[in-house]
């Protein structure tokens, strides 16, 4: 399935940019235990993303920290303070 | 397609940054005026959409690539995240670019990412496993859309095609 869509063409939308950018490749893995603590909780979760969003802003952070995103108030996206430790 | 090459991850950030800002402008909410402005309505209770993950490769382009989570469940308007996991295989390193869809397709437009991987190249060297993020959110609008009855389901497809090998 080879996505005319993706490509711009004409049955489909146009790919859109990412709102805030490219995420860098973490390529000397230093958040990967942040990704497998939000990853197993997903998995002891149900899959249900707000019963996990205190990992997902701890993996954000991480990446924050490492210069491996913008730094940005997380509040902004939705994880406030009762999403855990950790300066946002 | 354009691609854009920088040096430097901050320098990559922070052009980045600004070129998609730029493009967003004026036409539409961020996503952080969108999160804010749901969080403040939101005392309605919203429906679950379940997002699922597919991966693909090109013909020819020889890294594994899988989504890490089968699922995310997720509410309009909540930012959530997703990884997927790429690996090259090969002995020899690769650089790979990837392209998105959504389905159904009439559901595309509310999806909205805020953070990924791809529209860059990519440059794995040989056997380097990565984690490949994408920080999403459906737009809550979807959740008023009649069109959108009865879609409780949207897959997130991503193909990566081999762009460079050294």
């Amino acid at each position: 399935m080879l996505a005319g869509g993706a490509f711009g063409g004409n049955r489909g939308l146009r790919p859109v940019p990412p709102e805030k950018g490219v995420f860098p490749l973490d390529h000397t893995h230093e958040c990967d235990l942040e990704k497998k603590e939000y990853i197993n909780c997903l998995k002891s979760s149900g899959y249900q993303s707000e019963r996990c969003r205190g990992f997902s802003k701890l993996y954000l952070e991480c990446r924050i920290q490492r210069n491996l995103m913008a730094k940005q108030d997380l509040s902004e996206f939705g994880f406030g303070k009762e999403y855990g430790m950790g300066a946002s | 397609m354009q691609l854009f090459h920088f040096t430097g991850d901050s320098v990559k950030l922070l052009v980045m940054g600004a070129l998609f800002n730029d493009a967003r402008h004026g036409s539409l909410q961020t996503v952080e005026e969108k999160i804010a402005r749901h969080a403040q309505d939101g005392s309605a209770p919203t429906r679950e959409v379940v997002v699922q993950f597919n991966a693909d490769v090109a013909d020819g382009m020889p890294w594994k690539f899988v989504p890490t989570q089968r699922e995310v469940r997720v509410k309009p308007g909540e930012s959530a995240l997703a990884f997927y996991t790429a690996e090259n295989r090969s002995s020899t390193p690769i650089t790979g670019v990837s392209t998105y869809n959504v389905t159904p397709m009439k559901a595309a437009v509310y999806f909205n990412k805020i953070q990924c991987f791809c529209f860059e190249e990519q440059r794995l060297l040989p056997g380097e496993q990565i984690d490949m993020p994408v920080f999403f959110y459906i737009d809550p609008e979807f959740e008023t859309d009649p069109r959108m009855d009865g879609v409780n389901n949207l897959i997130l497809s991503y193909t990566f095609f081999k762009v460079g090998e050294e």
